[in-house]
């Protein structure tokens, strides 16, 4: 074990290299521009034997990595906000593919630079697991976790773990460095599903055609297995924390400062770092309200967060994306969650950190102060702009 | 926590100084967090960085906005105000300046030190970027660093020699830093410029970002046009009357292509003074 004091991108760079993964292939893009580079140099120092496949597009990169992904490698691609974009179309044939592809998505935003959830939010079809990543410690461990989820024979699904660009990408901050040996001996090296044939009819292949049948049957099958990420998840924390001693939450979730809280914000990304900070000021001055970081977005930790809303009077939800026309994705997928409950928490919904906005600790109190007021029963405006 | 805020340009090394300071507190068993403020910034563009020091790991990930500590890398930045805007009370701002802590005109309730952080870049590195010569200043006095633990920050930044240099940067440093005294003017003069923004362009002034201004000597001048040609901002005119080139300063940012274009040495760079 180690510590280095590093970027965002340099964790992520970091975890590939723990991960031994095999092939690596990525389009340079600001902000996962220094992945690439970290990469590119590692390759150059033969730090691992690992081939780095250099692209003209996230197109190519996406399906370099899916070919090498369906023979059997451990494979790692990155990007973020436009790029991530133009792979779309390559994405859905990994989903469909079932290969245990892992990638980091530096979030971008479309409207300017700077980072808002809106790049992988808009990949949601495209039948990947979601993943979002508070630090750079967390960006490390949580590529780690994701080998060993997408790699589980119970899974078989790509992963993008989204983590912010600039204040978290390019942002230094100490770093836990894994030992080698347990990294090896936690994930071991990806075992291949015995029909990598894209077109011979194997219910472990949902390629491209499901040989005849139902058509529909493919859809279910991979519906179902991104719902059983969730125990697979769990179990890979609970490993995780035995191995290498930290945890963030039960995998799906991670709940700060929740045992008298309530009131809960629900955050993801960077922004819950600051959330932190404020919830701690605000139940210092007697305030109930904690945070509940979401970490998964897809799978969608349905059970927790109902569990959670029956000890509740109150939910804020926070959406670092919108839906034109539609609204927060985490705010009407948790609305339509709760819907069969009876005696429902109040819920408010909160557009933050669009286009890059930056969200101050003082953000959180005024959202804390008003999640506790319409938990009241206070007339409180049901969506905020912060 | 102790909140720092750096005011450089890019490539006077504001982002890798701060990142340097964030490896050196986690040396002494801190936390830290070093937080650039990129934006499109180029070489000379104003640009600002952050660090968190605390004692537990850094939660917040909102830029800094009440530093406890301003640092400058440039000489025509830390002229303005806006250096020690939202400082907290009591807080220290470090220029890069060869002015005496007690003539600096910035006014408020914070202390004050100021260092030659130019000429020591200069003297040790061959080059302004101010980042490590200012380092050793900030050890001294703000005193929450050692000054061991920023040489061996920078020996794990920059191996070899290069590392040496920069160590002897901080060193020198160290030693001619003046101050910290209390600011003399007590009453904070208007912000005036805006200078977290980066900004370039044909309608923008960049004559700030200047640490040497070329002069042409219109005797030598043989006319060949090559500094016309060569200027990357079109801040060269031609007098088509006179056959010789005119500059226009206010687009000009003191890159000095034209006087290594120059075939017969007719333009010569002058330091800014500061």
């Amino acid at each position: 074990m180690s510590y280095e004091v590093m970027v965002g991108n340099k964790a992520a760079a970091t975890a590939v290299k723990l991960a031994k993964v095999q092939v690596a292939s990525a389009f340079p893009i600001t902000p996962q521009t220094t992945i690439t580079q970290y990469l590119s140099e590692m390759h150059a120092n033969a730090e691992w034997d690992f081939d780095f496949v250099n692209v003209e597009g996230e197109l190519s990169s996406q399906v370099v990595v899916q070919v090498a992904s369906r023979v059997g490698a451990r494979t790692f691609t990155c990007t973020s906000g436009p790029g991530l974009l133009y792979m779309h179309h390559p994405m859905q044939t990994t989903g469909s593919g079932r290969l245990p592809v892992v990638m980091a998505v530096v979030h971008r935003g479309y409207k300017g630079m700077q980072p808002d959830h809106s790049d992988l939010m808009s990949q949601q079809w495209t039948g990947w697991s979601h993943w979002y990543v508070e630090h750079a410690q967390e960006v490390l461990d949580s590529i780690l976790m994701a080998y060993k989820v997408a790699e589980d024979p119970r899974v078989r699904i790509p992963v993008a773990v989204g983590y912010d660009g600039y204040v978290l990408s390019y942002t230094a901050e100490p770093v836990e460095i894994p030992d080698q040996a347990l990294v090896d001996e936690w994930l071991p090296p990806n075992k291949p599903i015995p029909s990598i044939l894209p077109d011979e009819v194997d219910p472990e292949t949902f390629s491209r055609g499901w040989g005849g049948g139902d058509p529909q049957m493919p859809w279910k099958i991979h519906h179902e297995a991104i719902l059983g990420i969730e125990d697979v998840l769990k179990e890979t924390m609970d490993s995780f924390e035995k191995t290498f001693g930290r945890r963030y939450g039960n995998g799906m979730i991670e709940p700060y400062m929740m045992e008298d809280a309530d009131c809960a914000i629900i955050a993801m990304g960077t922004i819950a770092g600051t959330c932190k900070a404020a919830v701690e000021k605000m139940q210092k001055e007697g305030k109930k309200v904690g945070l509940i970081k979401l970490r998964s977005f897809i799978p969608f930790p349905e059970k927790d967060l109902t569990e959670w809303a029956k000890k509740l009077d109150g939910i804020a939800v926070v959406d670092r994306s919108i839906c034109p026309g539609k609204g927060g994705p985490v705010y009407g997928k948790l609305k339509s969650v709760l819907y069969e409950m009876e005696d429902k928490p109040k819920m408010l919904q909160f557009h933050a950190g669009l286009g890059g906005k930056e969200v101050r600790t003082h953000d959180f109190e005024m959202i804390g102060d008003k999640i506790l007021k319409a938990a009241k029963g206070e007339k409180v405006d049901p969506v905020t702009w912060v | 926590m102790i909140e720092i805020r750096f005011h450089g340009r890019g490539g006077q090394g504001a982002v890798t100084a701060s990142r340097i300071i964030a490896i050196a507190a986690y040396e002494e068993g801190q936390y830290s967090q070093a937080i650039p403020m990129y934006g499109t910034e180029r070489r000379g563009a104003p640009l600002t960085a952050f660090v968190r020091i605390d004692d537990q790991r850094v939660r917040e990930r909102e830029l800094v906005h009440n530093p406890d500590i301003s640092v400058v890398l440039d000489p025509l930045i830390a002229k303005q105000q806006a250096v020690v805007d939202n400082l907290k009370a009591g807080g220290l701002v470090l220029l890069n300046t060869q002015d005496e802590p007690e003539d600096v005109k910035l006014g408020g309730d914070f202390k004050v030190a100021t260092v030659d952080a130019t000429t020591i870049a200069l003297e040790t590195l061959g080059r302004p970027i101010t980042n490590t010569a200012i380092l050793g200043a900030f050890a001294k006095v703000t005193g929450l660093i050692k000054v061991e633990s920023i040489e061996k920050a920078l020996k794990k930044t920059f191996p070899g020699r290069l590392g040496e240099m920069n160590i002897a940067a901080v060193k020198r440093s160290y030693e001619e830093v003046k101050g910290p005294v209390q600011a003399t003017v007590k009453e904070a003069p208007e912000v005036k410029a805006d200078i977290h923004v980066g900004g370039y362009g044909v309608l923008k002034d960049v004559s700030s970002w200047r640490v040497f201004t070329p002069e042409i000597d219109e005797d030598k001048c043989i006319g060949c046009k090559n500094c016309w040609i060569f200027c990357p901002e079109t801040a060269i005119e031609w007098n088509e009357e006179t056959k010789k080139p005119s500059i226009r300063y206010n687009a000009c940012k003191g890159c000095g292509v034209c006087a290594n274009e120059c075939p017969v040495n007719a333009i010569e760079m002058v330091r800014v003074e500061a």
